[in-house]
């Protein structure tokens, strides 16, 4: 048992490209998977029957299937069906980055949803109709009263959220995409050397996780800075 | 359809004998992890002494990195960790780590790190006049704890608790990349041979989702039980 510092340096510019795609895929999951979780807790808070239980099942599938069932689905799955296989959708489904971008943005989106819909209900009564009183309409209530509320309550979940949506995109080298993990794995099956080229991911993947999360506490101080400490 | 039969002409059993490992994975990592996570909670319960520095330590790694690559951590090093830890005591031993191992050990240490936090939280809400009681009361440490105190950590832990379970269950797909033949990998052998893998994938998708449901309603009960002695205002 014993850590092999100059095969950890020989094999850093595999592992940080690795770590490049692992980045590339959270923030583009971030990107797409947060405003799409938005939109589907507006289907999820809507008055209109079909669009509430829309939203209901969109959460219990994409939160309550793992993310690798998801990928596989998409990856795998729909390249049976005729219609994407042999339509211009297969321009796109052959890739396996846009595959992983996909489901992990169906599985993102769900948990943003109910963080959402979570930090919507959590908005006070009073601060709405204070702002129904001074006469904005409703969807100036919406966007400049109730949405930056929400998102403020909602950030501390989000930040859980997201955290361990980045550690779980290592299940991405399942379809051929060389992320971290499959990078490390590479140099296992190459080394043989079982605790390398792992715990120099592992450490890689620590750092990153640690960023985002001083990112997230910077963004929540910002967004809280008219709150003084009595 | 007629693909997940029962017996020799379709993958039904098969698919029923992964979602029963894939379960018995599930219980036993998430076990673990309540136990050593209990003992981690208690361990660091004081204070921010050492004990507690060293708990945070512990979950800064095990929290910090994706449980994906513990599972390969073990998997492939397991043997010579254990040999590594047995060595100072004059024992030798020869294993091979199997999958099943290796994805039980890692679920137990990772999960143990996030169940330690929400199980320390929640014996620090408890009322502090409920130890100051049995103190005053002279109650037996063995019945402070597992009489007074715990079950009512548990009352306060259970939202946490049933979300990390519902969080692990779903990380135990990632042992299949291990080898392990659960339902994930059960579905992927049946869709590569059968060219239908978006029925295959939706099966196992649906097992997920249906496991997931089921414990909320099972929780509520639990939840009840656990609230039996708590006064609720008159709305």
């Amino acid at each position: 048992m014993q850590f092999d510092f100059a095969l950890a340096y020989d094999n850093m510019p595999a592992l940080l490209s690795g770590a490049w795609m692992t980045l590339l895929v959270t923030f583009t999951v971030m990107a797409i998977g947060g405003p799409l979780g938005l939109l589907v807790s507006f289907a999820r808070m809507s008055r209109h029957r079909g669009l509430a239980l829309f939203g209901a099942a969109y959460v219990a599938i994409c939160r309550g299937a793992p993310s690798l069932i998801l990928l596989y689905l998409i990856y795998n799955g729909l390249a049976q069906l005729d219609l994407v296989r042999e339509g211009w959708l297969w321009l796109l489904f052959q890739h396996a980055f846009f595959c992983v971008v996909v489901a992990f943005s169906l599985n993102h989106s769900g948990y943003v949803v109910e963080i959402m819909r979570g930090g919507m209900e959590a908005v006070p009564a009073g601060l709405i109709e204070a702002a129904a009183a001074l006469g904005l309409s409703p969807r100036q209530v919406l966007w400049k009263v109730k949405l930056p509320m929400a998102i403020r309550y909602g950030m501390k979940a989000y930040q859980t959220e997201s955290l361990i949506f980045m550690k779980s995109t290592a299940a991405v080298s399942a379809v051929t995409l060389t992320d971290l993990t499959a990078a490390a794995n590479e140099i296992f099956y190459l080394t043989y050397d079982p605790f390398t080229p792992i715990l120099t991911a592992g450490f890689i993947y620590w750092v990153i996780n640690n960023a985002m999360r001083f990112g997230f506490e910077w963004l929540d101080r910002r967004l809280n800075r008219h709150l003084t400490l009595a | 359809m007629e693909l997940l039969a029962l017996g020799d002409t379709g993958y039904g059993d098969e698919l029923l004998f992964g979602a029963w490992l894939t379960i018995k994975l599930a219980l036993y990592g998430f076990l673990l992890a309540l136990i050593f996570g209990l003992a981690l909670a208690v361990f660091s319960l004081k204070g921010k002494g050492p004990r507690w520095w060293l708990f945070r330590a512990y979950a800064s790694v095990f929290t910090g990195v994706p449980s994906l690559l513990i599972i390969f951590l073990f998997y492939f090093g397991g043997a010579e960790i254990v040999r590594g830890l047995l060595s100072p005591f004059g024992i030798s031993v020869k294993l091979d780590v199997s999958p099943f191992a290796a994805g039980v050990a890692a679920l137990a240490l990772v999960y143990a790190a996030y169940l330690g936090d929400l199980i320390r939280g929640a014996i620090l809400n408890v009322p502090k006049g409920q130890f100051e009681a049995c103190e005053a009361l002279s109650v037996p440490r063995r019945h402070l704890w597992f009489r007074i105190i715990l079950p009512q950590a548990l009352r306060l832990a259970l939202p946490g608790l049933v979300n990390t379970w519902i969080v692990l269950l779903k990380d135990t797909a990632l042992v299949s990349l291990a080898g392990l033949n659960d339902l994930i990998a059960q579905a992927k052998i049946a869709a590569g041979s059968t060219k239908e893998p978006f029925m295959f994938f939706t099966a196992a998708l649906v097992f997920f989702v249906l496991i997931s449901s089921l414990t909320l309603p099972l929780v509520r009960q639990i939840a009840l039980r656990l609230e039996r002695g708590q006064r609720r205002a008159g709305v």
